[in-house]
């Protein structure tokens, strides 16, 4: 027999989305990949409650949502520490845990990262599309497409028993900020100057920042380069300079052409660091060689 | 041809950088060509107006092999043997005042009548030259030069689904109601994207486009249609 159980959204939180590996294969209609910003604890969370790792989660930003469990489950936080309690006990990152009809989660003081991933264990019966579940952003007005969570919304995930075995694993570190970069393909356009201010200094990610794409706070100075270049694909990762210099990193939702001279792109690991970093937090760029 | 790493799993090929036909049927070649070879490991293609982006297995390729094999498709095969069958749409516009909104401020600063814009408008073979900005969202071109005009200086904050407007030296059709600054001229009651038909998108980069004026009452019945039906009626090729 199968059992079910619904999770009720008391509190919608900042941002809190479903989202899985996303939608990779349909950029040349415009169709961005989004998925997790860090995909690595997406995959973690679902391995702690024995889902497949590309099972939606949901992806809490800064502020935490309010879910009431309807029905018995398993469920595991990993990425962000949000202080998660269950029924205003604390409760520990990395690890399965059992809950109960009636349990409430809620999410508390911020103590490091930037997005949470919960992972409940079964089958979620959310609207899909093009094989996944992660909210289509610039897509209002299609009520069939996955959609963001607001207060009140409900979410059904059924399963046929929970396993029994525990999972545990290694704790994850958030707190790198070195970030491996692959030169992009304006790269040896830009000054000495830039290039090295680039590969050299420090950034800070400004609060224009979202899931769409990181501006940075430090512009790149010197000569620049301001030819107009015409619109091709991009990938997250990419770092666009704007003409002004602003660098603008683009994110899982990134629209999938962009017309701004690439100086780098991150490293398609490295995005899982980006996926942990807030306004105000900094980083460093180290350029790899790429062949 | 220019190969450049995009990141660890993707690469850029950009081709002579200018904005016209024969570049851009170019990369739809390219790219028709390759996905016909089903080379593995190769995950997703974005051709765009004169490049085309390439993304990869990183477990199956590294950048140097994969430029080596695009290369050897591309300088051997693909230039004087493919056929390429471009696909070819009659797309309806209605111009009525209720959906063309930016129409009359544009006339006037052109110094011409609304007819004449939408005369011109009507005049000429548009190319999808890529698809971006949102999920469905078609760039067309090339404009009549009468008809290059800047975007506007306060952008919409909601531009209706299907509408037809113009920027710079290009056409476009909303997918979606979004955020915009195109010059709004016109609708098409052809639903352009329909996120639960099996293909939801009408178009394809490197297709054909030519636009026909109908009336409100036209426009009305041709919105019954679902997009099936649409390629029944309003596509055809030609090579």
């Amino acid at each position: 027999m199968s059992h079910k159980l619904t999770m009720i959204i008391v509190k919608p939180g900042l941002q809190t989305t479903i989202q899985d590996l996303g939608r990779s294969g349909w950029q040349e209609f415009g169709v961005p990949v989004s998925g997790a910003m860090d995909r690595r604890s997406l995959r973690l969370a679902n391995l702690l409650v024995g889902n497949a790792v590309n099972n939606p989660c949901l992806e809490i930003t800064l502020l935490g949502p309010e879910i009431l469990f309807d029905g018995n489950g398993l469920i595991a936080i990993t990425g962000a520490n949000l202080s998660p309690a269950i029924n205003d006990h604390p409760i520990p990152l990395h690890l399965p845990i059992k809950i109960y009809a009636g349990d409430r989660l809620s999410f508390g003081k911020y103590i490091n990262g930037c997005r949470s991933y919960l992972a409940v264990h079964g089958h979620w019966l959310s609207p899909r599309w093009l094989n996944s579940y992660s909210v289509v952003p610039y897509c209002d007005g299609f009520p069939s497409l996955p959609p963001y969570i607001k207060k009140n919304h409900h979410i059904s995930i059924e399963y046929l028993r929970l396993p029994e075995k525990e999972i545990t694993i290694e704790k994850q570190s958030i707190a790198e900020s070195i970030i491996e970069v692959i030169p992009g393909p304006e790269f040896h356009e830009f000054s000495q100057e830039s290039r090295s201010q680039f590969g050299n200094e420090t950034f800070e990610i400004t609060n224009q920042s979202n899931r769409m794409g990181y501006r940075l706070k430090e512009k790149l100075t010197g000569p620049l380069v301001t030819r107009s270049l015409i619109s091709s694909g991009v990938v997250p990762g990419t770092i666009q300079v704007t003409h002004s210099g602003q660098m603008i990193i683009l994110m899982a939702d990134a629209q999938t052409t962009g017309g701004y001279p690439r100086i780098g792109v991150v490293r398609s690991a490295d995005l899982d660091i980006l996926g942990q970093k807030k306004p105000g937090d900094t980083i460093r760029f180290k350029l790899i060689h790429w062949t | 041809m220019y190969f450049y790493p995009l990141g660890d799993d993707a690469l850029l090929i950009n081709f002579e950088q200018k904005i016209n036909r024969e570049i851009n049927q170019e990369v739809a070649k390219l790219t028709s060509y390759l996905r016909k070879k089903k080379v593995d490991g190769i995950r997703y293609y974005i051709p765009a107006y004169c490049s085309l982006t390439v993304g990869y297995d990183p477990v199956k390729w590294n950048f140097t092999d994969l430029t080596e094999r695009i290369r050897r498709f591309s300088d051997k095969t693909y230039r004087e043997s493919l056929e390429y069958n471009s696909r070819f749409w009659k797309i309806p516009v209605c111009y009525d005042p209720q959906y063309a909104l930016d129409l009359p401020a544009l006339a006037s600063e052109k110094n011409v009548s609304e007819e004449q814009i939408v005369t011109w408008h009507l005049s000429c073979k548009y190319q999808v030259y890529m698809l971006g900005f949102l999920p469905g969202f078609v760039y067309l071109g090339d404009l009549p030069e009468t008809l290059h005009c800047q975007r506007k200086k306060q952008p919409r904050m909601k531009v209706p689904a299907q509408s037809v407007a113009l920027a710079g030296a290009q056409t476009g059709i909303y997918p979606s109601s979004a955020p915009g600054g195109w010059q709004i001229i016109g609708k098409t009651p052809l639903s352009i994207f329909n996120p639960e038909n099996e293909e939801p998108f009408l178009f394809q980069m490197g297709d054909q486009v030519l636009f026909y004026q109908v009336d409100n009452t036209d426009f009305l019945e041709i919105a019954t249609l679902d997009l099936v039906n649409l390629k029944k009626l309003f596509l055809s090729y030609e090579s």
